[in-house]
């Protein structure tokens, strides 16, 4: 019983890494998918090529490589002289990461609005700002919830990549547990991921269902 | 002087050119059609008066006011397309509601921020001095607008819950929420099952006053000859005949009018 205890309070401290790399990670890599987006739709074709470019390195490179980029190369660059913490290098992968896909599932929900959304608002005189922010905007965010809600899903797990630079995360800690014979912990740390998407999948339901007041 | 004159409006989309020369005038209060079979440039001349488009050359000028001159158009600012826009009101085909807002948001929208704006810049807007006074009497324009068209118990209603012809009601009332000099309708009834075109044309109908300016891009050649004061003709980018309804469609000279319009006389009679 106490060694329950003792391991519960083990990978709950380490799940509390986890959950600090996902809240960042989402808060930071929500608007900064956004912004992505407009370079990757800019009309401006070198700024449109240069954002493409980089969300094809950024998708199509193991995150885990991304991580060992970011935490690696400025120390072996700079002789040394400068290293990013490691929770820090560990943020920045990981929002970079998840703005490149956050940015396709914006781009994907804006190009489908149909034009004649954007032409009536022209025709009554609306700004451009005004036509994205008053009209398609909300019907982007409909439209892109189930995709969102699956990367936020896949965010959660994908925490635990941290753990290739030396972050306590809680599987780490887990596994520093089987390393002494003890593996139950191992298996034990799916109930907290499963605890925590279970309830985001509840929170998306919500979402969906507050959303569904309108079809189209 | 006429209300609305378009001179030698020309339009190609890469090198197939939609509108070869296209000149018209149109009096106040005066209702014109536009017919012609697909493809024939109706819609694209629609889109060039709304700012949809731009024409390469031409002119188009509203009670005096030069809109749009090809000659000049250079790059015009975006502020000010806005102001020039606003002389026309467009229904389209699709009506284009917007799906997240009741119909009654669906018309104030647009009119509150032109208040907001005009508020901010001049002060002032319809006689009112505050947001507050403006939003209300927005509120009681839309009101009226909704019971023109018959709409007034689905005010509340989101546009997914609403029939075609109700929806395309509404899209006729938020145009007409900004009180343009011309209203202009591009195929109004097409997308319509043919049971639901009755109520529309009806409500189009009954926006003909002495004052009401409209241009109605339409595939029903009898609504045209009922509510048209004049009805232009269009094959392949020019005007092939204009003039009355009882010249254009009782007594066609141009022998493409004449097939045109035999070929609706066979599929609808």
């Amino acid at each position: 019983m106490d060694s329950f205890l003792n391991v519960t309070q083990q990978l709950l401290s380490g799940f509390g890494e986890n959950c600090y790399i996902f809240i960042v990670t989402l808060l930071l890599a929500i608007p900064l998918g956004l912004i992505v987006s407009m370079g990757s739709m800019s009309g401006f074709k070198p700024l449109k090529w240069l954002t493409k470019t980089v969300v094809w390195i950024i998708r199509g490179t193991p995150l885990m490589l991304q991580l060992f980029v970011v935490f690696y190369i400025p120390p072996l660059v700079s002789n040394g002289s400068f290293a990013f913490p490691r929770m820090n290098a560990a943020l920045i992968a990981f929002v970079i990461n998840y703005a490149a896909y956050f940015s396709e599932i914006y781009r994907g929900g804006i190009e489908a609005i149909p034009k004649g959304q954007y032409e009536a608002g022209q025709v009554l005189g609306m700004k451009k700002s005004q036509i994205f922010f008053k009209i398609v905007l909300m019907q982007v965010v409909k439209r892109i919830t189930a995709p969102i809600g699956n990367e936020i899903i896949t965010l959660v797990k994908d925490t635990s990549l941290a753990s290739v630079i030396a972050i306590p995360e809680i599987l780490m800690n887990a596994k520093d547990f089987s390393m002494d014979g003890l593996i139950w912990p191992l298996f034990y740390s799916a109930v907290f991921f499963l605890a925590f998407c279970g309830v985001l999948t509840l929170l998306f339901a919500f979402i969906e269902k507050k959303l569904d007041y309108y079809k189209g | 002087m006429s209300m609305l004159n378009v001179d030698n409006i020309q339009k190609s989309f890469g090198k197939n050119e939609v509108l070869k020369n296209i000149s018209f005038s149109l009096e106040k209060g005066e209702v014109l059609a536009i017919i012609g079979s697909s493809g024939s440039g109706k819609t694209t001349l629609l889109r060039c008066l709304n700012f949809l488009e731009r024409p390469q050359k031409g002119k188009i000028t509203v009670n005096g006011e030069v809109l749009f001159d090809g000659d000049t158009y250079s790059k015009q600012k975006e502020s000010e397309i806005r102001k020039k826009r606003l002389h026309f009101g467009m229904v389209f085909q699709s009506f284009n509601l917007f799906p997240q807002y009741k119909v009654i948001e669906n018309i104030v929208l647009a009119p509150q921020l032109q208040a907001k704006e005009q508020l901010k810049s001049t002060g002032e807007y319809m006689g009112v001095k505050t947001y507050k006074e403006a939003q209300q009497k927005i509120m009681e324009n839309a009101l009226v607008l909704l019971e023109k068209v018959g709409l007034s118990e689905k005010k509340d209603a989101y546009p997914c819950n609403l029939s075609g012809g109700q929806q395309q009601r509404v899209a006729i009332a938020r145009a007409l929420a900004l009180n343009p000099d011309i209203l202009c309708f591009d195929e109004p009834t097409s997308a319509l099952d043919p049971e639901l075109t009755g109520e529309v044309l009806n409500v189009i109908k009954g926006l003909k006053t002495s004052d009401s300016t409209m241009i109605v891009v339409t595939h029903e050649i009898e609504f045209a000859r009922d509510v048209a004061d004049k009805i232009i003709f269009m094959a392949d980018g020019v005007i092939a005949e204009e003039g009355t309804p009882q010249q254009v469609i009782n007594n066609p000279q141009n022998p493409r009018t004449k097939a045109f319009l035999s070929r609706f006389k066979q599929n609808f009679s």
